[in-house]
C-alpha cells in the first residue's frame, strides 16, 4: 500500500510500526493486490490511429504478436469504453482538438501511450507549423516509445512497462505523470479558432469565446443559445 | 467429380488444424532482427574524429558535436549528443560516417516514461557503447573487432 503524506498517526512514537501494520493486514493489502492486477491486465485500447505508427499497432494486434497475451486485445471503437490511448503517429494542430476531447471522454482511470517520435516530440516535423510539438502538450502521457515508427516489440515493451507503473502506484498512489499546462500562447497566434478549441477543453472549460459556464446548470451559454443541453 | 471441392476445403483446413502456432512469445523470445535494422544508434567514442559529418547527414539535426583542436591537428570531442526523441532512425548518419563511428545495432525496445531520458549526452553514449560491445564479445556491429577495454565516460584524456 503506497504511503500517504497527510496521514497523522494517533501514536507518534510508533508511526512506522502502525503503517507497517496497517500494510500488512490481509484485507487492506489483497484488494489493492486484486484490483491492480485487474486494471492492468485488461487494459483496452481505444481504437486509435494517426499515422504509420498505426500499421505497427495493427501488427502488434495480429497473430504473430497478438497483444491479447497482455489482455490488451480489445481495441474498443469508443473511448467510453477504453483504459488506454495508445497516440500512434503525427498529431497536428488540427488532430489536437480530436485527441483531447477523445482524452476526456474516456473514464478515469486511463492511460495514454505516446508512440512514435512524431507523437513524442514532433519528430521530423518537430519544427514545422502544422504539427503540435509533442502530444504531453495537449494529454498527460505515462510512457513513451521512441521509433519511426517503433517495433511491434516496442509497442510491447511500452505496455509491459505501463503495467508495471500500474503495479507500483496501485490503487490509490499518486500519478506521476506531469499534467498539461493548456497554455498554447507560445505556440499558436491568440485569435487561432484550434487555440480557443483547445484551451475550451481544458479547466475551467470556458466556452470558445472564452465565456463563463453556468454555475448551476454547467452549461455553456453558446447552448443555452440553440437551445442544446437544459 | 462431386465433393472433390469439400475435400479440398476440408483439406485446408485440417492443415491449418496441425499447424504450429506463429505467436512470438516476445518478452521470452524475441524474433530475429536483420543486421542492418535500423535500430538504435550506438556511437564508439574510440572511433570518432569528431568531423561532424554525420551531424550535417542527420534530416532532423537531432546530433550535436562540439570538438576542440588539439595541438596535432586532430579534434577532441568535448560533447556528442543524440536526440532520440526526434531521431527517426533513418541511419544517414551511418551511411555518412566515415570511419563508421557511429553504427545501428543498439536495442530496439528502450522505452520511457521520461521523454528527457531519451537525450543522451556523450556520457550516456559511452556507457550504452561499452555495454553493447560487453554484451557481443568486443565485436562491432560491422563485424569489426574491437579493443576490449571499458572506455570511462567522463574521461577525456583516454580517446584519440
Amino acid at each position: 500500500m503506497p504511503h500517504n503524506p497527510d496521514f497523522v498517526p494517533v501514536l507518534d512514537a510508533s508511526a512506522d510500526t502502525i503503517e507497517a501494520d496497517l500494510s500488512q493486514q490481509l484485507l487492506l493489502t489483497r484488494v489493492d493486490a486484486v484490483l491492480t492486477w485487474a486494471r492492468r491486465s485488461s487494459l483496452w485500447p481505444v481504437m486509435f490511429g494517426l499515422a504509420c505508427c498505426a500499421i505497427e499497432m495493427i501488427a502488434t494486434a495480429t497473430s504473430r504478436y497478438d497483444i491479447a497475451r497482455f489482455g490488451a486485445e480489445v481495441f474498443r471503437a469508443s473511448p467510453r469504453q477504453a483504459d488506454l490511448m495508445i497516440v500512434a503517429g503525427t498529431v497536428t494542430w488540427k488532430m489536437a482538438v480530436p485527441v483531447r476531447r477523445i482524452y476526456l471522454q474516456m473514464a478515469e482511470p486511463k492511460y495514454v501511450i505516446s508512440m512514435g517520435s512524431c507523437s513524442n516530440i514532433g519528430g521530423p516535423f518537430a519544427h514545422g507549423y502544422s504539427v503540435l510539438p509533442g502530444v504531453n502538450n495537449v494529454v498527460p502521457v505515462d510512457v513513451y516509445v521512441p521509433g519511426c515508427p517503433p517495433r511491434p516489440e516496442s509497442l510491447l515493451s511500452g505496455l509491459m512497462l505501463l503495467q508495471d507503473v500500474m503495479k507500483k502506484e496501485g490503487l490509490t498512489g499518486k500519478r506521476q505523470r506531469p499534467e498539461p499546462s493548456g497554455d498554447f500562447s507560445k505556440m499558436l497566434p491568440p485569435d487561432d479558432p484550434i487555440r480557443r478549441e483547445l484551451e475550451s477543453l481544458f479547466p475551467p472549460y470556458l466556452s470558445k469565446d472564452g465565456l463563463p459556464r453556468d454555475p448551476e446548470t454547467g452549461a455553456l451559454p453558446h447552448d443555452a443559445l440553440v437551445g442544446g443541453n437544459s | 467429380m462431386y465433393g472433390l471441392g469439400v475435400a479440398k476445403g476440408m483439406l485446408t483446413t485440417v492443415k491449418h488444424l496441425v499447424r504450429p502456432p506463429v505467436t512470438v512469445q516476445f518478452p521470452d523470445e524475441t524474433r530475429p532482427i536483420p543486421k542492418r535494422a535500423r535500430t538504435n544508434l550506438v556511437w564508439f567514442v574510440e572511433r570518432c574524429t569528431g568531423c561532424s559529418t554525420c551531424a550535417q547527414a542527420c534530416p532532423d539535426g537531432c546530433i550535436l558535436v562540439q570538438t576542440q583542436p588539439r595541438e596535432d591537428g586532430s579534434f577532441l570531442v568535448e560533447r556528442y549528443e543524440i536526440d532520440f526523441r526526434l531521431c527517426m532512425y533513418c541511419a544517414l548518419c551511418v551511411e555518412a560516417c566515415p570511419y563508421e563511428a557511429i553504427q545501428v545495432g543498439g536495442p530496439y525496445n528502450d522505452v520511457v516514461t521520461d521523454p528527457n531520458q531519451l537525450y543522451r549526452d556523450k556520457p550516456k553514449l559511452i556507457e550504452l557503447a561499452n555495454d553493447y560491445l560487453q554484451k557481443n564479445d568486443w565485436i562491432y556491429p560491422n563485424g569489426q573487432p574491437a579493443v576490449p577495454q571499458t572506455i570511462h565516460p567522463v574521461d577525456q584524456r583516454q580517446h584519440h
